[in-house]
C-alpha cells in the first residue's frame, strides 16, 4: 500500500516538475481513485492509532484545520477562498503529522504516517497550482483551525479534511477542467 | 438568545411542515430505520440540506410531548448546544409505542455532531455521528429496461439521486429475475446503467434498483427498492454464420461417408452380402458347357479333369476285397473287402481304372485327396476285366448285397499293408474268408478314425492313417455301430474326403482276380458311400 501511494506521489511530482500546463498534476488527481486512496490510508492510520491506544505517540497540542462544511456557505465562497482554506488546512495537517511522526516508533503506524505525509504534500503541490495568486503558506485563517490534544484526533481531522474540503475543491476543479 | 432560540424553533416548524407533506416516503424510511438502526436516536439525511432524527418510547409512558427536548451541537464549536422542536408521529400507535422526531434545519458535513434527547430535563438518549455517514437516499427513479439487440441481454438504466457533489460517490444494486425464479443481484459503482447478461431468450424480467453512498467520502443505508421495471429478452435466433458452418460440416461428413462407401464397396459388399459358395470351380465345364447336366459331364469328362469315376446314383456298386495274390504287381494299396450294395442314393467317384491301369503307376490323386497319405496306386493289369465286372454289378445290384450291416451306406476299403508282404498262398483263403465277412467285421473303430469325411466341401480332405483300427464313417449316421477289430495284421489306411476316399485292403490271392475297390465319399457324412467293385 505505501509503495503504491509513494509511486503516485512521485508521478505527481514528476508531472509538476515537468512544468507546462498547470492542469497536468491536477489531471492525475482528478482520477477519483487517487483521492480515494489518500482517504483510505488516512483511515487506516486512524484505525491503527486507535487500536494502539495512547502508548504509540506522545500526547501534545496539535493545530489542525476545521473540517466542517456547510454547503451553503461553501458555495458562497469563491474559488480563491476555497483554495486558500484548503491550502492552509493542508499545511497545518502536514506540520502536525510530522510532529506526531517524530514521536512514533511503532513500525506499522510510522510507515502509515509517512504515507499520509507524502499524500498531504502531494495535495499541497496540486492545489497550489489551482491558485492564480501566490498564497503564502504561513497565511492562516483563524476561523478555520482548532486545536487538538491527541494524535487520534489529529488523524481524525486529517480524514475528515480530505473527505470534505479537499474533495469538494478538487471535484469542482476537475469538473471545470473536464468541461 | 431568546430571539435566536425562537428563530431556530420556527425553522424547525417549517421543516416539519415540509416533512408532513412528504408523507409516505418519509414513513417508509422511518420504518426502515426502525428495523435496521440499533441506536435509539436514529438519524438519516435525505439530501444535503437536512437531517432527521427520531426515537421511540413505550406507551406506558404518559409523557407529554412538550416534556421532550432535542439538542444538537458540533464538536468543533466550543459553544452551547442548540435545541430543536420535537414532534410525534402516530405510525407506531397500533403497536403501543410512541415515536418522536426532530429535524435539524442546517447541517454541516465532515464534522462530528452531538445529539441529545431530554425528557423533563433529564437526558434520555445521546448520540455522536457524522451527517455525511447517515445518508438514506430516495430510490433511483426512471428505471428503464431495454433490449440490447444481442441474445440474452437487457440494458438497465436509471437516474441518480439529484445530489450535488455526490454523483461520483454512489453505488447501486440491481436485482432482477424472471417470473417465479430466484432473484439475482449485481452491484455497480459510479454508473447509472448496467447490462444484464446470460438471460433466457424470450423471457420477461422484472428489475429493481437501489442506491447507497459508496462509503469512501459519504456513507449511509441502502435505499428502498425502486418501483419494478419490466423487460423482455429477444427471441433466440440462429446466427447465420453458425448455420452455414453447421451445414458445411454436415456436407463434408456426408461426402466422406460416400467416398468411403464407394472406395470400399467391394469389400463391404463381401462382408454384408457374402457370395454363396459354389462348387462350380470343382467341376470345370459342368455349368458352363453342360448346363448342369452331371451325367453328361461325367460321360464327357476325361481323366485329366476328373481323376476318378463318378457313380451313378441309381447303380449301387458292390465292393469286393481283392486278393493280393491275384495281382501281378504288388500294390502298395489294395482295395477293401467286398461290401454290400449301397443305396441308390449313394454316389461316389471312383478312380478310373482303365486310364490309370494303362498309365501304370499313377498316383491316386484327386484334387480332394492328400497325396501324402496315399501311396501310388498301381493299376492292376486286368483293368478291362474290372470294368466288365463293374458293369455287371451295375446290372445286377442284388448280387451286391452281402451284408446287411452295410446298410449303413458307408463302404470302406481297408488297406492291409502287411498282407502285401505276407505269403499269399497261406493266407489267400483266409483273406478271402476274412474278406467275405461282413464289412463290420473288417472295420473296427479304433484309434484311428476318420475325420472330416463329412465335409461337404469338396475341396477339403481329411485323412487318417495308421495301422490298427479304422472307424467307419458310418458312425456319423449309425453311431451305435461298433466294428469289431480286424486284426493286428491289417493296416488300414482310410482316406476320406468329400470327393474321394480310397481304402485299400490286402488283396486275396485265392480270389484269383483281385478286386480293387474304391469308395468315395461325396459331400460329407450325410451322403452314403458307394463302392464299385473293380476286379483286377
Amino acid at each position: 500500500m505505501p509503495s503504491v501511494s509513494g509511486l503516485v506521489n512521485v508521478v505527481l511530482m514528476v508531472l509538476m516538475w515537468m512544468g507546462g500546463c498547470q492542469a497536468s498534476p491536477l489531471r492525475a488527481v482528478c482520477d477519483p481513485r487517487v483521492l480515494e486512496r489518500f482517504i483510505r490510508e488516512a483511515r487506516d492510520t486512524e484505525a491503527a492509532m486507535r487500536s494502539c491506544g495512547g502508548s504509540c505517540a506522545v500526547t501534545s497540542v496539535y493545530t489542525v484545520p476545521l473540517t466542517n462544511v456547510d454547503f451553503t456557505d461553501w458555495e458562497q465562497k469563491d474559488i480563491e477562498g476555497q483554495v486558500a482554506e484548503v491550502q492552509v488546512g493542508l499545511s497545518l495537517l502536514v506540520q502536525a503529522l510530522v510532529a506526531v511522526r517524530k514521536t512514533v516508533s511503532v513500525s506499522p503506524i510510522s510507515s502509515l504516517l509517512d504515507s499520509n505525509i507524502i499524500n498531504i504534500q502531494s495535495l499541497i503541490h496540486i492545489i497550489h497550482s489551482l491558485s492564480s495568486q501566490a498564497q503564502p503558506l504561513t497565511y492562516l485563517e483563524q476561523s478555520a483551525q482548532t486545536h487538538t490534544h491527541s494524535p487520534s484526533e489529529l488523524l481524525h481531522a486529517q480524514t475528515n479534511f480530505l473527505r470534505g474540503k479537499v474533495k469538494l475543491l478538487l471535484s469542482a476543479a476537475c469538473r471545470t477542467l473536464g468541461s | 438568545m431568546t430571539s435566536d432560540r425562537g428563530s431556530v424553533l420556527m425553522i424547525c416548524a417549517l421543516f416539519l411542515a415540509a416533512v408532513a407533506c412528504r408523507g409516505h416516503t418519509f414513513d417508509k424510511k422511518v420504518a426502515q430505520l426502525l428495523r435496521e438502526e440499533p441506536e435509539n436516536i436514529k438519524c438519516f439525511a435525505e439530501r444535503m440540506r437536512d437531517l432527521t432524527c427520531f426515537w421511540e418510547e413505550g406507551e406506558s409512558r404518559n409523557s407529554s410531548l412538550h416534556q421532550y427536548t432535542f439538542t444538537y451541537t458540533y464538536q468543533y464549536r466550543n459553544e452551547n448546544s442548540s435545541a430543536c422542536e420535537v414532534f410525534e408521529m402516530p405510525m407506531l400507535a397500533a403497536r403501543g409505542r410512541r415515536l418522536f422526531y426532530s429535524r435539524l434545519p442546517r447541517i454541516e458535513f465532515f464534522a462530528q455532531l452531538h445529539l441529545c434527547v431530554f425528557r423533563g430535563g433529564r437526558e434520555l438518549y445521546n448520540r455522536s455521528l457524522f451527517i455525511d455517514q447517515v445518508f438514506l437516499l430516495d430510490p433511483p427513479a426512471n428505471v428503464t429496461v431495454v433490449k440490447t439487440g444481442q441474445r440474452g441481454q437487457l440494458n438497465v438504466t436509471w437516474l441518480p439521486p439529484a445530489l450535488k457533489y455526490m454523483d461520483d460517490s454512489m453505488m447501486y444494486e440491481v436485482r432482477y429475475a424472471m417470473e417465479g425464479n430466484p432473484m439475482r443481484k449485481e452491484t455497480v459503482k459510479a454508473t447509472t446503467k448496467l447490462t444484464l447478461r446470460g438471460l433466457q431468450s424470450s423471457s420477461k424480467y422484472k428489475v429493481f434498483v437501489r442506491v447507497k453512498p459508496d462509503g469512501i467520502t459519504y456513507n449511509g443505508y441502502w435505499s428502498a427498492w425502486s418501483d419494478p421495471a419490466f423487460g423482455t429478452t429477444p427471441p433466440s435466433d440462429l446466427d447465420p454464420v453458425i448455420v452455414v458452418l453447421v451445414l458445411v460440416i454436415i456436407l463434408i461428413f456426408f461426402l466422406l461417408i460416400l467416398f468411403v462407401l464407394v472406395y470400399h464397396r467391394k469389400s463391404l459388399l463381401k462382408k454384408l452380402w457374402p457370395d454363396i459358395p459354389s462348387p462350380e470351380h470343382k467341376f470345370p465345364g459342368l455349368f458352363s458347357v453342360y448346363k448342369g447336366d452331371f451325367q453328361e459331364w461325367l460321360g464327357h469328362s476325361n481323366s485329366s479333369t476328373r481323376p476318378i469315376h463318378a457313380f451313378t446314383e441309381e447303380l449301387p456298386s458292390p465292393l469286393e476285397v481283392l486278393s493280393e495274390t491275384s495281382l501281378a504287381a504288388p500294390l502298395p494299396n489294395h482295395l477293401s473287402p467286398p461290401r454290400p450294395a449301397t443305396t441308390p442314393r449313394a454316389t461316389g467317384l471312383l478312380r478310373e481304372d482303365s486310364d490309370t491301369t494303362e498309365q501304370g503307376e499313377e498316383p491316386l490323386q484327386s484334387r480332394d485327396m492328400d497325396a501324402g497319405l496315399l501311396d501310388r496306386w498301381k493299376e492292376p493289369p486286368h483293368t478291362h476285366w474290372l470294368m466288365e465286372q463293374l458293369r455287371a454289378l451295375q446290372k445286377h445290384p442284388q448280387a451286391l448285397s452281402q451284408s446287411s450291416l452295410l446298410e449303413s451306406q458307408d463302404t470302406y476299403v481297408t488297406l492291409n499293408q502287411n498282407s502285401q508282404h505276407a505269403k499269399e498262398e497261406g493266407r489267400q483263403e483266409d483273406d478271402i474268408l476274412e474278406e467275405s465277412l461282413p464289412l463290420q467285421a473288417l472295420f473296427a473303430s479304433g484309434d484311428t478314425s476318420l475325420s472330416a469325411a463329412s465335409h461337404s466341401d469338396l475341396g477339403s480332405l481329411q485323412q487318417s492313417s495308421g495301422s490298427g483300427r479304422l472307424s467307419s464313417q458310418s458312425s456319423f449316421e449309425y453311431p451305435n455301430h461298433t466294428w469289431p477289430p480286424k486284426g493286428p495284421g491289417y493296416t488300414y489306411m482310410a482316406v476320406a474326403d468329400s470327393g474321394v476316399s480310397m481304402d485299400y485292403s490286402p488283396m486275396s490271392s485265392s480270389m484269383g482276380k483281385g478286386v480293387v475297390y474304391a469308395n468315395e465319399y461325396i459331400l460329407g457324412h450325410r451322403r452314403p458311400l458307394s463302392g464299385q467293385q473293380v476286379h483286377s
